[in-house]
């Protein structure tokens, strides 16, 4: 592993460093954009806006090479995992700056900070994926909570947008905290906050010997801050209240984004940290905690009650955020097995998830422009008003369920053929039980959309959609349908993606 | 007498932290707490004096307890009718807490007792800002800046939730 200083990490650095200019530029055109009329000013901060996330992905991509380093002297990871997360938060975030640019939520509030808010949660979600040192991870994260706690809270005369925010501050502060206290031990153990040291320091004998409380201790706080960010159980409290409170577009980052990126810093804590490579694609457990059962636990737990509470709830946004805790649970599966396949998995899981989860919450936002309303009951009836958006809710739904032609599918089949291959069975039926328990709250969704409400009298209004929103659907549903064509590129970049630091 | 006495500062600080710290947890009276946070804070501070940290000491005593905890006092005593106010918990659940505590409690001091924890020798240095300042131009010059941007967004996040919605 090849460990590299600060100026000559910094070309490997470019991404992160556009986005860090671009949320300085949209903060300063905020403000000598102040006297104009609100849509002028709001073209003056979305087009630079859009400008830096795009530079930046262009960047990401062309970064995405061979090499494989600490950057920083082994401060951020430079490695084909990270560059594929680094692609997919930034194409997420493209999505939600569009996503707002219509929304009625956000309408009546100026997006400014809204926009610096979502580059600099961007831009340390990067950070936060590729963070092979303890301080790293926690400032990294830090970022990531408290520009969320404000996007949440964005709507300051809606009840419940505050409510969501203070509940989501209580529940971050507690779990960094808890994280905190769990990092600390772990250094007072190894004496190191680099993860590669780490490992070396609990490979030693003497310290497995006699270290087992205090590990176990250790993994259990620090995975109270991680499992906050993922929202597995039982760190997944606030996640139905702060989804149903925070204004659409923002509901849809914090499912993608936080969540994907609780997931990476999951993989390089317990890959990097306290596991080491054992040949052919295998992962050894170092120390002397078995944390593989607790993850297959929290992996299988988290999954049944997401489900299962979502069965009977009435609100999209609440519904949508439990199906979001099960899809928690099924990436899960994919970082319990200890694999170079549960990681390619988990990767192609979360990209697959991006596109389908990112596609509902946009119908979702659509659907509240009309109706004004995020009750499954007053879907009733939008089939005859909006047949094309009804039949791209179906696909989205549909490859979410995880049905054959829909990418959805292949995403599932992805990490259930992880499971089996590393001699799991019994993991993935629950897996597979667990799927069939989610169709029927989606199906239940499209049955109001389809067949309801044809009682109604009121005569068939069709719905407006903005052209913005007709491309981003466009973009967002074609993957899915032609989700098994995908396969050979999917494969190629959960290939990729597998390459962790020290792993080729 | 010369090993005496830095143990003698010790159990003088321990008991004062741990006093002040049960007052701000159990006392009903908010301006009391407030006050006995800071001497919570200061004798962490001289703690860290203590280890040969001096430069923590010293952001402690500054950041939290003449910035944090003076913010706090203002908080507290430019808020109406806060002196009357007596603070109770709707529900206390005084069962199931102790018991949650107590085991918590139990499994770190057995985990603090028995693990062997990595160690190294206490080495009577000069001032430790130096090094630090090196460090953080150096090595840990990327948190450094992230740390900024930290500052930054919480500065934004405070002044935009504080702002009246005319100004919007």
């Amino acid at each position: 592993m090849e460990r590299l200083d600060t100026v000559s990490s910094l070309q490997y650095f470019v991404p992160e460093i556009v986005l860090v200019f671009s949320l300085m530029a949209v903060l300063f055109c905020d403000l000598i954009s102040k006297n104009r009329s609100q849509s002028e000013r709001r073209l003056v901060i979305v087009i630079p806006t859009l400008i830096g996330l795009v530079v930046a992905l262009f960047y990401a991509f062309a970064g995405a090479g061979e090499v494989s380093a600490g950057l920083f002297n082994n401060m951020v990871a430079l490695d084909g995992f990270g560059n594929v997360l680094r692609i997919l938060f930034i194409a997420s975030s493209i999505f939600v700056l569009l996503f707002t640019v219509h929304s009625k939520e956000l309408k009546s509030v100026h997006h400014g900070e809204l926009l610096v808010l979502l580059l600099t949660v961007t831009v340390s979600l990067i950070w936060m994926a590729n963070s092979i040192n303890l301080m790293m991870i926690y400032l990294a994260l830090e970022t990531v909570s408290i520009a969320s706690y404000v996007m949440v809270g964005y709507l300051k005369t809606d009840r419940f947008s505050n409510e969501a925010s203070l509940k989501y501050i209580i529940f971050g502060a507690v779990s960094s905290g808890t994280m905190l206290f769990g990092m600390s031990l772990l250094f007072g153990l190894t004496g190191s906050l680099d993860l590669y040291e780490i490992r070396a320091a609990l490979s030693n004998q003497e310290i497995v010997a006699s270290s087992g409380p205090a590990l176990m201790v250790i993994i259990v706080l620090i995975l109270a801050g991680i499992g906050f960010k993922m929202a597995t159980v039982p760190f997944h409290f606030w996640c139905p209240d702060v989804y149903t409170g925070a204004p659409t577009p923002v509901t849809a980052f914090l499912s993608v984004g936080p969540k994907v990126a609780g997931f990476a810093v999951l993989v390089r804590f317990f890959y990097g940290g306290l596991s080491e490579p054992a040949g052919g694609h295998n992962w050894a457990m170092v120390g002397s905690v078995d944390w593989q059962t607790i993850l297959m636990v929290v992996a299988v737990l988290t999954m049944s009650l997401g489900n299962i509470a979502a069965l009977t709830q009435t609100n999209v946004k609440r519904l949508l955020a439990y199906s979001s805790i099960a899809h928690a649970g099924y990436i899960m599966m994919g970082a319990a097995v200890l694999t170079g396949e549960g990681i390619q998995a988990m990767v192609a899981y979360m990209v697959v998830y991006l596109f389908m989860n990112l596609g509902a919450f946009l119908v979702v936002i659509i659907v509240h422009n009309e109706i004004g309303s995020f009750e499954v009951k007053d879907y009733a009836g939008i089939w005859r008003r909006a047949p094309m958006l009804t039949l791209v809710m179906g696909v989205f739904l549909f490859s979410l369920m995880g049905i054959p032609p829909f990418a959805g599918f292949l995403a599932k089949w992805y990490v259930f053929s992880a499971v089996i291959k590393a001699g799991l069975g019994w993991f993935a039926v629950v897996g597979g039980v667990n799927s069939a328990i989610g169709a029927f709250y989606y199906l239940q969704i499209l049955k109001t959309m389809f067949v309801d409400g044809d009682e109604t009298p009121s005569p068939a209004k069709p719905l407006i959609l903005q052209p913005i929103y007709a491309g981003l659907l466009f973009v967002l549903v074609v993957p899915n349908i032609i989700g098994l064509l995908l396969w050979g590129y999917l494969d190629r970049v959960a290939q990729y993606s597998q390459r962790l630091l020290d792993v080729i | 007498m010369e090993t005496l006495a830095p143990k003698i500062i010790f159990w003088v600080f321990t008991g004062l932290m741990l006093g002040s710290a049960l007052v701000v947890v159990l006392g009903t009276n908010l301006v009391r707490a407030a006050f006995a946070l800071l001497a919570t804070f200061f004798s962490v501070a001289a703690f860290y004096a203590m280890l040969g940290a001096d430069f923590l000491a010293g952001v402690q005593i500054l950041v939290y307890v003449g910035g944090i905890l003076t913010l706090f006092l203002f908080g507290v005593m430019l808020t109406n009718r806060i002196y009357g106010l007596e603070l109770e918990t709707a529900t206390f659940q005084l069962g199931s807490g102790a018991l949650v505590s107590l085991t918590v409690f139990a499994v770190l001091v057995t985990v603090v007792l028995t693990t062997p924890w990595s160690q190294t020798a206490l080495v009577e240095e000069g001032p430790t800002t130096p090094a630090i300042g090196r460090l953080l131009m150096t090595e840990y010059v990327l948190p450094f800046e992230i740390a900024s941007v930290l500052l930054l967004v919480a500065l934004l996040g405070a002044a935009m939730l504080v702002r009246r919605r005319i100004d919007l």
